[in-house]
């Protein structure tokens, strides 16, 4: 809809904008720099930092052009004498606390204020009364607090109540007694340290990157977060080989996450230098025996022919091919290729949490991006927990309904944190979410799903009816509680609820991975085996495996032993894992720090990894391992050991990638989508009454819970990466608060190692 | 990395209790269902309910206490901490018996409220901001309380007690430790 077209005037010169235009974007839009610390896109208005001053005809006093919004006819002046003495005198005001310690202070060298302060700035200070003094603290194992260098902009404080809904950051006090802080003084919250990200000064700072380097020694590198499956664009400070830290700020990065990132996004990148990084191949040249460092062309050789007799002996149904969602297209597409056409196997597949294969074959609705899901008008929300599996996806579920007013239907077996946000929310009897689907998909059908559910069937009508009428964009997202026939039906829901003039179905599947959507694209999860089954498999008819990555805990419970069946075992990983316990041989494999590639998020862009420090100790790209391994055993992969050269075979091989080029994905704010075939109208008939008989198979005993489950209950679980970083440890035992907050409680308080072994996979 | 961290120690055993919340007597319940019958924004009666909840547990808002208003106001416990802090008659620290807040705006410091914050801490042996040991006063600087006119002045729970001079002090302090000031209590 295009928005009525005004006039307005800016320093003599007239302009063309869209009625209701905020004045601050559209004069720095036309190219006349405002200067402010508190206004924040998307944001609360604040208008506390008075620095955006402008001259209006006809208005009173100087106005914040934060807070005013374009009329017709305005004009307006930005640059004169008279703004330049208010935006000064505030300047000097800000100061009046500020300790000036830029020399010390993290924040130094990026800092807002220090370049305010550049051009705004007076030579000498006037003021001699005593500042206000704070020492500096702790206000979690991450977050470190500077209270006298704050200058109020209420930057954090909108940010942790608008984008994580979490409100744990407030400034308390009165007038220059002020402070930013929390009830206790203890912070209890996801500890996403998006507060950090948005301040303009050194008050709120990383406590894991504090006094380790400054800002200009670092190189940065554009990447993709390689945690959950929301794909944020983020920026890699390394210097010197190390990865110092990891940023969103969008003076350096600008992607679909703007300055969001979650607390493993920004603070679980210390795994990448960790000392247990694997160095050298590994070789057990004895089953039972240990894994002995070798050479690379060594542990090939060795590899190479050990594969080449189990391939001779039994054929190429017998090796097993496991890739992963953690890893790149890249190194999942070569390891595809070498099943195919070295191997000669179906049976590969990837460690994926569960599979959206059925999805995909029933795709009837394009893939809703997360800018989709901001504007949206109805979310419906079917399993999953995206506040703490998809923490970029919760968020913009929750400005959708703050700021967008969209209505969000939840349906879950726990009351989640997204509940406060939702319209309706439909607690269902756990287990039991693809009797929703059920009954979403089929209205005959809505009694014995409502019976199964244990909700009222009045209820379910009201979601169907919501859908029905809604207007705008409805998107429907879905975690892995649902099984096959309830992700195909979900996937044609669009053409149940039929065309409606104003209103289009968009689908957002909640993958727990990084790449998880790269592997299905790719078809390594159309394999003949699931992960299951291919560990069921193994010693049976698998008597070999090459397995990227590790097998998630889910999958090897109960399966503890099956890898040790096998007559040989190639792992390539990061760290030793269970997987590597039975290796044959493991090769170091580098992190998403050292690699070139892309990843593919949930929205279907296919986004770039950048190769930011060279590969740690003797480590190499998976790919890479790959195409050395195939070499060795008489195929050419023709990669010329080059990832551009990889990911243009794949884009000419899979479909939805066809015309992908690394130069066309260069620029991180304008992210490309996979073309994902959209099927049209299927015939689901068959899998609605698979899905009947399932759910009327479903047992009414089911005890459903009314404890919303705590922040950080799957975020701070200590998996592979995150037991890296010795602050997770902390959350994970549930953030204790230390006898002094002035020293880092990594120095007072000491973990019991048992809890590590509770760490639990999944989103790790 | 730089920082080591080695994992050895098990943990303090509490690692963190959850708030309790504070109870009241049926009479304090009335008075507070009063307040908030008055509003039609519930959150609107913080304020009142905040000089319940601290009379009745003990001077200050506890967290208890601040675990019972967000409950009975429905808001958060971030919102009452923002609050509790802003105002100066709200305490959210442990004060004496006796909170002599000496105002130390304009009017009163001219006419020398700095001598009668200055007599007080000689006094009583503590600084602003600070409470005896024996928890009977609290000593502390305030802005502006209106009384210009008569300054300097200081309240005493709340009451007003004005034309401040450091012999009117010393009698008021020895008013308090013999029990004769009761209605200054808190």
């Amino acid at each position: 809809m295009p928005a009525e077209l005004i006039k307005v005037t800016i320093n003599g010169q007239e302009f063309e904008t869209d009625k209701g235009a905020r004045l601050i974007d559209v004069c720095r839009e036309k190219g006349f720099a405002i200067p402010s610390f508190c206004y924040y896109a998307d944001l609360a208005l604040q208008a506390s930092c008075r620095m955006c001053l402008v001259r209006i005809e006809k208005m009173p006093k100087l106005q914040t052009s934060c807070t005013i919004t374009c009329t017709d006819g305005m004009i307006v002046t930005t640059e004169s004498e008279e703004i330049e003495k208010a935006q000064r005198g505030m300047v000097e005001f800000l100061l009046a606390n500020h300790p000036l310690d830029c020399p010390v202070c993290d924040r130094g060298g990026e800092c807002e204020l220090q370049e305010m302060v550049f051009d705004w700035g007076g030579l000498e200070e006037r003021f001699t009364e005593k500042k206000n003094y704070a020492p500096e603290k702790f206000l979690s194992p991450i977050v470190a607090n500077d209270p006298q260098r704050c200058i109020l902009c209420k930057r954090c404080t909108r940010v942790c109540d608008e984008w994580m809904g979490e409100d744990a950051i407030e400034a308390g006090g009165r007038g220059s007694h002020t402070v930013i802080g929390t009830y206790g003084g203890w912070l209890n919250c996801s500890q996403c340290g998006n507060c950090i990200e948005v301040c303009p000064t050194g008050t709120l700072l990383d406590a894991t990157y504090r006094h380790q380097t400054r800002p200009w020694e670092l190189s940065r590198t554009i990447s993709t977060c390689t945690f959950c499956s929301d794909g944020c664009q983020l920026s890699v400070g390394s210097r010197g080989g190390e990865v110092m830290r990891v940023v969103a700020r969008d003076r350096y990065v600008n992607g679909l996450n703007g300055e969001f990132l979650c607390i493993k996004g920004r603070f679980a990148h210390p795994f990448v230098n960790h000392e247990e990084r694997l160095r050298t191949p590994l070789i057990r040249y004895k089953k039972g025996g240990k894994l002995i460092p070798a050479t690379w062309d060594e542990a090939i050789r060795y590899t190479a022919a050990k594969l080449r007799a189990v391939l001779d002996a039994h054929g190429g149904e017998s090796v097993g091919v496991v890739g992963s969602p953690r890893l790149t297209n890249e190194a999942n597409y070569a390891l595809l290729k070498f099943a195919r056409e070295v191997v000669g196997t179906n049976n590969y597949t990837a460690t994926e949490a569960f599979s959206l294969v059925p999805f995909f074959e029933n795709l009837g609705a394009p893939l809703a991006t997360h800018k989709d899901i901001r504007h949206a008008k109805t979310i419906l929300l079917i399993g999953g927990e995206p506040e703490e599996l998809q923490p970029l996806t919760g968020r913009q579920i929750r400005q959708a309904v703050r700021n967008g007013g969209a209505k969000l239907v939840i349906i879950n077996s726990v009351p989640i944190r997204l509940k406060h946000a939702a319209s309706q929310f439909i607690q269902i009897r756990p287990g039991t979410e693809d009797a929703a689907v059920l009954a979403l998909a089929s209205k005959d059908d809505a009694g014995v799903a409502a019976r199964k559910l244990n909700v009222e069937a009045g209820a379910l009508e009201q979601v169907r009816q919501h859908l029905n009428d809604a207007q705008g964009d409805v998107i429907v997202m879905f975690g892995g509680e649902l099984g096959a026939e309830a992700q195909s039906l979900l996937a044609q829901l669009s053409f149940t609820f039929g065309e409606k003039e104003g209103r289009r179905f968009l689908l957002h599947p909640l993958p727990l991975f990084n790449n998880s959507l790269g592997v299905h694209d790719l078809g390594l999860m159309g394999g003949a085996l699931n992960p299951l089954e291919i560990l069921d498999a193994a010693g049976a008819q698998l008597r070999a495996m090459y397995v990227a990555g590790s097998f998630l805990r889910t999958h090897l419970e109960g399966r503890e032993d099956a890898l040790s069946k096998l007559d040989f075992l190639v792992v390539q990983e990061l760290f030793q894992t269970a997987t590597t316990e039975h290796a044959d041989v493991v090769f170091p494999a580098a992190s998403f720090a050292e690699v070139d590639g892309t990843y593919t998020n949930n929205d279907g862009f296919v986004q770039r990894v950048r190769q930011s420090i060279p590969p740690i100790h003797q480590s190499k790209p998976d790919w890479m391992i790959t195409a050395m391994l195939a070499d060795a055993l008489g195929t050419d992969f023709g990669f010329q050991m080059s990832s551009s050269a990889v990911f243009l075979e794949l884009a000419k091989q899979i479909p939805a990638y066809e015309g992908l080029r690394y130069p066309l994905l260069k620029d991180e704010s304008n992210p490309v989508q996979a073309r994902h075939a959209l099927v049209g109208q299927r015939d689901v008939s068959a899998q609605l009454v698979e899905l009947r008989s399932l759910v009327e198979g479903i047992e009414e005993t089911g005890e459903t819970t009314t404890q919303t489950p705590p922040v950080g209950h799957e975020l701070f679980k200590l998996g592979t990466l995150t037991s890296k970083v010795p602050q997770f440890h902390l959350l994970a035992a549930g953030n204790p608060e230390p006898e002094s907050v002035l020293i880092s409680p990594l120095y007072q308080i000491t973990i019991d190692p048992a809890l590590r072994d509770e760490a639990a996979v999944a989103g790790d | 990395m730089s920082q080591q961290f080695l994992p050895d120690n098990p943990l303090p055993q509490e690692v963190r209790v959850p708030d309790e919340m504070a109870v009241f007597s049926p009479e304090v319940e009335a008075e507070i269902d009063r307040h908030l019958a008055k509003y039609p924004l519930k959150r609107s009666a913080i304020l009142p309910l905040m000089f319940i909840v601290q009379r009745e547990r003990a001077g200050f808002l506890d967290p208890p206490g601040v675990a019972y208003l967000a409950n009975r106001l429905g808001v958060r416990i971030m919102d009452i901490w923002e609050v509790a802090t802003f105002y100066s008659m709200i305490n959210t620290e442990p004060v004496g018996m006796y909170h002599l807040q000496i105002c130390r705006t304009l009017s009163c410091k001219i006419l020398g409220a700095g001598t009668i914050t200055e007599h007080c801490t000689r006094r009583l042996g503590i600084k602003p901001g600070e409470t005896t040991p024996d928890k009977i006063f609290s000593l502390s600087e305030v802005e502006c309380l209106g009384s210009c006119g008569t300054a300097p002045m200081m309240q005493i729970g709340f009451d007003y007690y004005e034309n401040l001079t450091t012999g009117k002090v010393d009698e008021l302090i020895e008013k308090c430790r013999s029990g004769e000031l009761s209605n200054g209590v808190r």
